[in-house]
């Protein structure tokens, strides 16, 4: 009887293939310790009955290959059992790997112990292999290497589980000695002369000695870290002309109190310096050109890493580097390689060689995954068209300004060169988008303003109003053609507002004009505050619709855009009664043309811009109707005045008292009828970095209003009037009111009852980011601002204002908008009122400031 | 509870055939999706038996039926290859690729899809030569090809509307020569012309002559070739100012 045995011991090497005989495989037994059936292991194996074999040979090796690489057991041998002139019988010996049944993890909290299994894969059921302990144990010693536990240990050990089940199991123990956290007490440096130790200290970036001021950086100690900064600090000798320094030795010296020392010697070498650097191959830039933008001069101590800076800097796409020179005006398949040409004298001599290379030109330029947006609204915002010389900024900007759209993820958005062709000069490029979701869906529901509210809102930033009325297009709904339209109901007890908005960015294609109408209806009926209740009968509507226009002007720059647009807002009372109106029944209606210029410049994130200006101007007018009507308004204003003084008059009869405030009423509604105003705007921001290259940002600002009648004996309106003071967050705007912030005061404290008809503001903001991460955005702020409103331009005074002071944090999230608190200090007094304010908190909810 | 739901709760040996059964009467009626819920439990269990290759085909098509062309594209290519000698074999390549066209989308978005269906129709055309499906597969190809055409069309003419002119007469250039037997073809070359036309007469002095030489020879080229088009009597008037700028030019050398 022939017996051999295969495993994957190298008993089986010994045995060369070239002896094998052929044999038909008769059978295949299975034996071993081991709940899979016969058939799947024989199958697994891949021998089959019937099959012609070669013993030994290749057939055998891979059947046990192929069950070791099912991971499902272990000690897998191979025998022949019989043999039959040319009939062989195999018997395939094995047992399962053992299943973990139970983990116990000593010297953890008990609250880490689900992350280890987890990081390790130790669920109950897994097959428990070498392997598998293995690398249980190095992945957790490094982990607490990391953290600082220099001499953590980890011991693994596995019993076997006795007991009726046919499975092999094995409990596991993983016993984790952290031991102590080893921090770094010295780091001695041996050697430098140059350079003081302090400042070598500096450059190892993770790697730092004790210090209790330090509360960013503990001083533990990790090897791949300090591996990393031994890099560092030949670095640091090589910015400072030390081309040869290098680090002769280091070690680490365990001291007794569970800390360690550092040790490193360096030999620093001598200092070089820059010789003459030349450029060869330069067609395009003269060599002064490249000279300036290299910025290094003969004799500067040599710094190795800024010239490979100068010549190409890949931290920066948008760098100040000879690379991106070419790179912008079409070279494309230019290549700058800087070469040490001589080193005499500690004094190295450079040569810039440069192949330019030919032009490229755009030939072919598309956008691909754009499975919602149409192309149009994307290849009108491409500043790459076909036949343009390449330009890598322009590709950056296009990029940027893809993402600005808001309909493709910002960050999966990449430019694909394809086709870069030398010898035609030619390049294509391919602007991969992935569309995001630009759709929101507003339903919320709370308690304010004296009872439950709840909201809805629909928008939709990518809207596509050309397919509304094809049913193939509603996925859910049409979508592509990047527009905006929003719906959002509001509605509580005692109020109910309709909105409607829509605004196309490209009016007609052509150029980016941008065009946007509104719709709304508001209804508010008189709220009892006593009984909580709204009386239906008494209502207040308006309706309201606008139509405009924006167009960005090209001329004096293209930061200017020009915006226009048509209101109209009808009022409409029904024995609404309040402070609000001398008139409860009859109606007054609004038609203003508003125009408005602005300049907006600020950059780079526009939540916390950290330069450029912010400028507008806008003026909102009615038809002087008083021109054109032949009603005697001097007359009524007369006629006004007398009646007032009836009313006043408590030695009148309620008789006569009534019928003047009657009056006063008719006057009042013919004077409204068709509200005729005038009224300018003014608003400016600066931001500018407080010392260059630092994140504090300088922003102050000034703000102005005024609001005019054309004809005096009309007088000035009682809608669209200033409100100021307080976090300047409108509520319901009733009569066209704006709310103008002024911190450190109650909201619109610092106006009348029935608001201001000019106002100022000025204000002076300091602010400093804490994070400016895409996920959030935090930064904190102190202001000083002070303004006022005023009631006629005689009282006018734009030193007479009401100051304050305070400090504020901001945190911007993509989801939530803006929000933010501040705390501001009023230092005048309320109007009618003879001691400061004080303090007052505010919340800031969506709102830029 | 119906008998459908009873069904669909079933379980057992029995029950597999009664699915089967129940399933291609639905199908039958033309109720697809109850039909598929019913295929999709049973699947597995008829894996490598010879009733498999109806089911399997009952199943693709009802995909194909729910409008589930994702699915369907999947199902009929798995048949094709499982099944190479079924009867039912050219149907199933052909609702395969068909599947694929369903799947493509306007002209104005990303024509991934497109590309996809042209490549298995006419993966399908040369397996298939003589197939009763072939007018179809190639009307099909021919439809999505114009929609290839569309694109670059639309895209070319965009940046004559939005008046850059440069890129536009490159773009229609490249559409020209990569759609050489284009029924757009008569329009791009127009457009082409009315985008050079309109860079020449509103050039810088220092390009003007040689825009409006380039332009002439467009104009030419266009006259010659569509002497009946509608644009004819523009052109003309375009070919009349063309030569009316020029005569400045060789007024002053």
């Amino acid at each position: 009887l022939l017996f051999i045995i295969f495993s994957l011991s190298l008993q089986a090497q010994d045995i060369s293939y070239d002896d094998g005989k052929k044999y038909t495989l008769g059978g295949i037994s299975v034996s071993g310790n081991t709940s899979f059936s016969d058939q799947t292991i024989v199958t697994y194996s891949g021998l089959r009955k019937g099959k012609e074999i070669t013993i030994p040979g290749e057939d055998i090796s891979t059947a046990i290959k192929k069950l070791w690489n099912s991971k499902l057991f272990s000690d897998i041998e191979l025998y022949i059992s019989k043999i039959e002139g040319n009939t062989a019988y195999l018997e395939i010996r094995l047992s399962d790997l053992p299943q973990l049944n139970d983990l116990k993890i000593n010297g953890v909290k008990k609250s880490k112990v689900e992350g280890i299994i987890n990081d390790n894969k130790l669920k109950k059921g897994v097959k428990v292999t070498e392997n598998l302990i293995t690398t249980t144990k190095n992945f957790l010693e490094t982990k607490y290497k990391k953290q600082g536990f220099l001499n953590s240990k980890v011991y693994i050990n596995t019993i076997d589980v006795k007991d009726s089940v046919q499975t092999a199991r094995v409990n596991m123990v993983v016993n984790i000695d952290k031991g102590e956290k080893v921090k770094i007490k010295n780091i001695v440096f041996n050697g430098n002369e140059v350079l003081k130790s302090k400042k070598l200290r500096k450059a190892m970036k993770s790697t730092k000695k004790i210090n209790r001021l330090r509360i960013l950086k503990r001083s533990k100690f990790i090897d791949s870290a300090y591996q990393a900064d031994l890099g560092h600090i030949i670095d640091a000798y090589k910015e400072n002309g030390y081309r040869d320094a290098r680090i002769l030795s280091d070690s680490v010296i365990v001291n007794n109190d569970k800390t360690i020392s550092l040790q490193i010697d360096v030999i620093e070498g001598e200092q070089y310096k820059f010789g003459d650097i030349t450029f060869i191959g330069n067609t395009v830039y003269t060599n002064d050109q490249l000279t300036r933008m290299l910025r290094i001069r003969k004799g500067d101590t040599y710094n190795g890493v800024l010239l490979e800076k100068r010549i190409a800097d890949p931290s920066k796409p948008d760098a100040l580097d000879i690379t991106n020179l070419y790179q912008n005006n079409g070279y494309l398949f230019s290549t700058i390689n800087p070469v040490e040409v001589s080193a005499k004298d500690n004094v190295i001599d450079m040569e810039v060689r440069i192949v330019e290379g030919k032009p490229a030109y755009f030939n072919n330029v598309s956008v691909s995954g754009n499975d919602k947006t149409n192309d149009h609204v994307i290849y009108r915002e491409i500043r790459t068209r076909p036949g343009q010389l390449y330009s890598k900024a322009n590709v950056v900007r296009t990029i940027r300004e893809l993402g600005q759209l808001g309909f493709f993820d910002a960050q999966e958005l990449t430019p694909d060169i394809k086709n870069p062709n030398p010898n035609e000069g030619t390049v294509d490029i391919d602007y991969v988008v992935k569309e995001t979701g630009s759709s929101q869906i507003e339903l919320q529901g709370g308690y304010g303003g004296g009872g439950f509210i709840g909201t809805l809102g629909l928008s939709f930033n990518n809207f596509s109003i050309k397919d509304i009325f094809k049913k193939e297009a509603y996925k859910p709904i049409p979508m592509g053609d990047g527009q905006k339209l929003a719906l959002r109901l509001q509605a509580s007890r005692f109020f109910q507002t309709y909105s409607f908005s829509f605004s196309e960015p490209w009016l007609g294609g052509k150029r980016p004009v941008q065009f946007s109408t509104s719709l709304s209806h508001t209804k508010q009926f008189l709220f009892n505050p006593i009984t909580r209740d709204a009386d239906k009968s008494r209502r207040f509507n308006i309706t309201g619709l606008s139509i405009g226009l924006a167009k960005r002007l090209s001329v004096p720059d293209d930061y200017f855009t020009l915006s226009q647009a048509i209101g109209y807002q009808h009022y409409d009372l029904k024995n609404y009664n309040t402070g609000l109106f001398t008139f409860g029944d009859g109606s007054s209606n609004n038609l203003s043309y508003t125009v408005g210029l602005s300049r907006n410049n600020t950059s780079v994130d526009p939540i916390y811009p950290t330069a450029g200006s912010n400028f507008g101007i806008t003026a909102k007018v009615s038809v002087p109707y008083s021109l054109f009507s032949d009603v005697d308004y001097t007359a009524l204003k007369l006629e006004r005045e007398g009646l007032s003084e009836v009313l006043s008059d408590a030695n009148n009869s309620d008789a006569v008292r009534t019928a003047a405030s009657t009056r006063i009423s008719e006057i009042d509604q013919e004077r409204y009828k068709w509200l005729e105003f005038y009224k300018v705007n003014f608003k400016g921001d600066w931001y500018t970095q407080v010392f260059s290259n630092s994140k504090l940002v300088l922003k102050p600002s000034i703000e102005f209003g005024f609001l005019g009648a054309y004809n005096n004996d009309r007088g000035v309106i009682p809608f669209e009037r200033f409100y100021l003071g307080g976090d300047g967050l409108g509520n319901f705007a009733l009569d066209g009111r704006e709310v103008i912030a002024l911190r450190g005061y109650p909201n619109q404290s610092l106006s009348d009852q029935d608001g201001g008809t000019i106002y100022n503001k000025f204000s002076l903001e300091l602010r400093y980011p804490i994070t400016l991460a895409a996920s959030a955005k935090i930064f904190a702020l102190t202001f000083i601002e002070g303004g006022a409103s005023y009631n006629s331009f005689r009282d006018y005074n734009p030193f007479n204002i009401n100051r304050s002071a305070g400090v504020g944090v901001r945190i911007f999230m993509p989801a939530f908008g803006l929000l933010g608190i501040d705390f501001g200090h009023g230092f005048d007094p309320l109007p009618g009122q003879t001691v400061k304010n004080g303090w007052e908190t505010h919340f800031i909810i969506g709102q830029q400031f | 509870c119906s008998e459908y739901q009873k069904a669909l709760k079933a379980e057992g040996d029995d029950a597999v055939k009664k699915k089967f059964e129940m399933g291609e009467s639905l199908y039958n009626e033309g109720k697809y999706d109850k039909a598929n819920r019913l295929f999709a439990q049973i699947v597995p269990n008829y894996r490598g038996k010879p009733q498999a290759q109806k089911l399997m085909y009952l199943y693709s098509n009802s995909f194909y039926e729910m409008k589930d062309y994702y699915v369907a594209a999947y199902q009929f290519e798995r048949f094709a290859s499982s099944y190479p000698k079924s009867e039912k074999l050219e149907e199933a390549s052909f609702l395969s690729a068909k599947s694929y066209y369903m799947l493509s989308p306007v002209y104005s978005k990303d024509q991934k899809e497109t590309k996809e269906a042209i490549e298995k129709l006419q993966t399908f055309i040369n397996l298939f030569p003589e197939s009763g499906y072939l007018k179809e597969a190639s009307d099909l190809v021919q439809e999505l090809d114009f929609k290839l055409e569309k694109k670059a069309y639309s895209i070319a003419k965009q940046y004559n509307h939005i008046s850059d002119y440069p890129a536009s007469i490159k773009s229609f250039e490249n559409f020209i020569f990569e759609f050489p037997g284009s029924s757009l073809r008569e329009d791009a070359l127009f457009y082409k012309l009315d985008s050079s036309f309109k860079l020449a007469v509103n050039s810088v002095e220092s390009k003007k002559e040689e825009r409006l030489l380039e332009a002439k020879k467009t104009c030419t080229t266009f006259i010659n070739t569509y002497t009946n088009s509608e644009h004819i009597e523009e052109v003309n008037n375009m070919a009349l100012e063309i030569d009316n700028e020029l005569k400045n030019y060789s007024n002053k050398s």
